[in-house]
């Protein structure tokens, strides 16, 4: 991990888990923090999630930025689409994907994910597969950089 | 008397002692429950960069 020991997310992540799970709002951990979580050992400074783009689903992701003192900045680049809650306190950020490159639809992604536990909440985290095909497909600099890293994880999975 | 390596000879050597080192360090990741994998998270300093 870069030489150190990164700062522990779980606290972070039962915080987000529980809140999500009260909103009711349905998503996938995508990004290097579910690529760490799948076991690969890179880091990353925010949450990355896909869901739906319902306008329930914009209603309940309104409550989880109150419910986590936070503030969405809607979308953060016009052409991405993207949510991104800020959580002023911590500077935490989480970003909220409708589209996910290399990923054809929400269901699809969710039907690899694997489901991990925090503080009693469920947490659907995507597929190792699916992390890597999508950084592959976007293709910037910084998903490219720990393309090997996490080939290498998928490969150490595979053997188990 | 005690042999020169070559520079590639080296590298080579360090190549593969840092892929032993980092296939490790993703065995010991995946011994771990998945929510015991959290040590990854950077922390954003004032005024941009970051830290682990």
């Amino acid at each position: 991990m870069d030489g150190g020991v990164a700062l522990d997310a779980e606290p972070i992540l039962e915080e987000i888990v529980r809140a999500l799970d009260e909103c009711g709002l349905e998503v996938v951990l995508v990004g290097n923090a579910a690529a760490a979580l799948q076991g690969a050992p890179v880091t990353t400074l925010d949450f990355d999630f896909m869901f739906r783009k319902t306008p329930a689903n914009l209603g309940k992701l309104k409550t989880l930025a109150q419910k986590l003192s936070g503030r969405i900045l809607t979308p953060y680049y016009p052409s991405s689409d993207l949510y991104r809650l800020v959580v002023e306190d911590s500077g935490i950020q989480l970003d909220f994907m409708p589209t996910l490159h290399g990923v054809r639809s929400f269901e699809s992604l969710r039907s690899r994910a694997a489901k991990a536990t925090f503080g009693g909440h469920p947490l659907w985290v995507a597929d190792l597969s699916d992390i890597i095909r999508s950084k592959k497909t976007l293709g910037r600099p910084k998903d490219l950089a720990v393309l090997e890293i996490l080939e290498k994880t998928l490969d150490e999975k595979e053997k188990k | 008397m005690k042999r020169k390596r070559s520079k590639s000879v080296t590298l080579r050597a360090l190549e593969k002692e840092n892929e032993r080192a980092v296939r490790e360090q993703i065995r010991r990741l995946l011994s771990l429950p998945m929510n015991k994998r959290t040590h990854f998270l950077r922390v954003r300093l004032p005024g941009g960069g970051s830290s682990l």
